[in-house]
């Protein structure tokens, strides 16, 4: 499974539903972070169907605006 | 009396400003939908306690707890239905009670638990998606302290704050720090040493810790202090487990870590106070090594996006305060600042004016607060007899007293807020100053007309027709029972 944003990364389950439900999972991506609930609309869990602004792919992260730079 | 989150929400419900929810809602969109509806209803709006998210049932999370200047006066000890003008004057009478009295506790409730491994944030904390395209699971009010790698144990520079966090994984959150921060000063001075930054995030606090947390105090004013001046009540502290730290000893939780040194992970976007999302970026990161709560803890987490909401009332008043303080000191003709708008972006300033064109001085003189550098963006003066808080009254006197070419000024290329989308490039920006005070001479004054001037009596009228008002739906609610 790859992520839903950058569509590049690997995705690891850090999650699941405490209560025991099993009503959902949190994956993350581990290149780009991004962080999602299996339960979360189709507009935000389904690449086809995300809003492309939001969207990190043929993104270089390392080009991303970091506020405090390292010294 | 001790104060925390709790005695806090006791005292809401007491006063009708707390109300719980029991229906299961999901984590997203309900949880979301429910916080934009409390935010949405207004100067009394109440705190929501959720009790039943999807997933997380057992576990409780609220919100809102800032969320209107009913719930606010209250924190002040106020009655709920006390005047926004009011409740500014009363801070600003209270700051001078700095230093409040600290107290150590052994024995602390939010050290009721302990987890030393083992440990999943994601699935501990009762976390949803605060915006749609959110990119993750975020803390929007947690009170981050940390201190001076040069000043171990000095107390006026350990420093509190509110940071967005980004829950990345079970026991990692991104933190976004900028430059200005005192947190910022911190992480560069241990990254400098190469050495880890501790750091406590502390959730779930006295409502008037999180208030100062939230205020742009000097890098060595402290913020347990001012909160326990402004409460008049001594705060009581708690040492995190290697002593490098003081934690609220009554915190819901905290979260015991570091900021890892050399390290910067992608975070966002966030759903910011401007009301428009911050891109994704590359922050510093935690290491969370040990969480402790209390027994049964509640998470409190804040909504935050587009105004209004519970971020624009808790961070209000406290980015008023210094602003009017610090231009007071020399411009003892200011009466009140209302820089409510967005961190002060928009701030409106009552002021008296000494001679011809004064009000522009006092717009310059905020523009260079330490605050008002890179956060304020529009100034709007008004004469000393309008109420900034009153946006009828600075209509008014937008709508009579502006001229003209004279009395808007913009100047280009000055600091600004990055996170406002109209700073171009980021961090650029300008200053609007919008002078709607009457001439004073050598300028020429306006066309010969008089103000009507305050009504005498007024006041006391006032307070009768509201009594009578209030008389009056006693007895239909009494007839209606």
């Amino acid at each position: 499974m790859k992520c839903v944003r950058c569509i590049d990364g690997d995705v690891e389950v850090v999650a699941r539903a405490p209560d025991g439900s099993g009503a959902w999972e949190i994956f993350r991506c581990t290149r780009c972070n991004y962080g999602w609930r299996s339960s979360e609309p189709e507009s935000i869990i389904d690449p086809a169907k995300r809003d492309p602004f939001f969207q990190l792919d043929n993104t270089d992260l390392s080009t991303l605006v970091s506020p405090l730079p390292l010294p | 009396m001790s104060r925390d989150l709790r005695s806090f929400l006791d005292l809401l419900e007491r006063e009708g400003q707390l109300v719980h929810c029991y229906d299961e809602l999901s984590p997203e969109p309900e949880v979301r939908a429910l916080m934009r509806g409390a935010a949405d209803m207004g100067p009394t709006s109440p705190a929501v306690m959720l009790h039943n998210i999807r997933g997380y049932r057992g576990k409780r999370l609220v919100v809102n707890v800032h969320g209107s200047w009913a719930n606010h006066a209250l924190m002040l000890g106020l009655p709920k239905t006390t005047g926004l003008k009011e409740q500014f004057y009363e801070i600003d009478r209270r700051w001078d009670a700095y230093p409040g009295e600290l107290t150590w506790v052994d024995g602390p409730a939010c050290r009721q638990v302990v987890l030393e491994r083992g440990f999943n944030l994601l699935e501990l904390l009762p976390l949803c998606k605060i915006n749609e395209h959110d990119g993750g699971f975020y803390l929007s009010k947690a009170s981050v302290v940390s201190n001076d790698p040069d000043r171990p144990g000095d107390l006026d520079t350990e420093n509190v704050g509110i940071y967005r966090l980004q829950v990345l994984s079970g026991d990692t959150l991104a933190m976004q720090g900028l430059p200005f921060h005192d947190v910022a000063v911190h992480i560069r001075k241990a990254e400098i040493q190469g050495q880890p930054l501790p750091v406590a995030v502390c959730l779930g606090v006295d409502p008037m810790l999180s208030l100062m947390a939230s205020t742009p105090l000097r890098y060595d004013q402290s913020e347990y202090k001012y909160s326990a001046a402004l409460s008049s009540t001594p705060l009581e502290l708690c040492k995190t487990f290697d002593g490098n730290l003081n934690v609220p000893a009554g915190a819901e939780f905290v979260l015991e870590g570091e900021v890892v040194p050399g390290v910067r992970v992608p975070e966002g976007p966030f759903g910011e106070f401007t009301g428009g999302y911050s891109g994704a970026r590359r922050q510093v990161m935690i290491r969370v090594k040990r969480v402790t709560h209390r027994t049964d803890p509640i998470l409190e987490n804040l909504y935050i996006g587009r105004s209004w909401n519970e971020c624009d009332t808790l961070l209000g008043l406290p980015t008023c305060i210094p602003i009017y303080r610090q231009i007071k000191e020399t411009m003892p003709e200011v009466r009140a600042v209302n820089a409510l708008y967005q961190h002060g972006l928009t701030a409106i300033i009552a002021t008296g004016s000494r001679f011809g064109g004064y009000a522009k001085s006092v717009a310059f003189r905020a523009a260079s607060t330490p605050h008002g550098i890179a956060n304020i963006k529009n100034i709007i003066l008004v004469d000393g007899d309008v109420d900034p808080f009153d946006l009828n009254q600075v209509m008014w006197a937008m709508s009579t007293r502006i001229r003209g070419p004279q009395d808007v000024i913009v100047i280009p290329s000055t600091p600004g807020h990055p996170l406002d989308p109209g700073s171009v490039p980021a961090g650029m920006s300008c200053k609007v100053i919008i002078d709607c005070t009457t001439p004073e001479p050598p300028e020429p004054t306006m066309r010969d007309v008089r103000t009507v001037g305050a009504i005498e009596g007024a006041a006391h009228f006032q307070g009768l027709l509201s009594d009578l008002q209030s008389d009056l739906q006693h007895k239909n609610d009494g007839v209606g029972a």
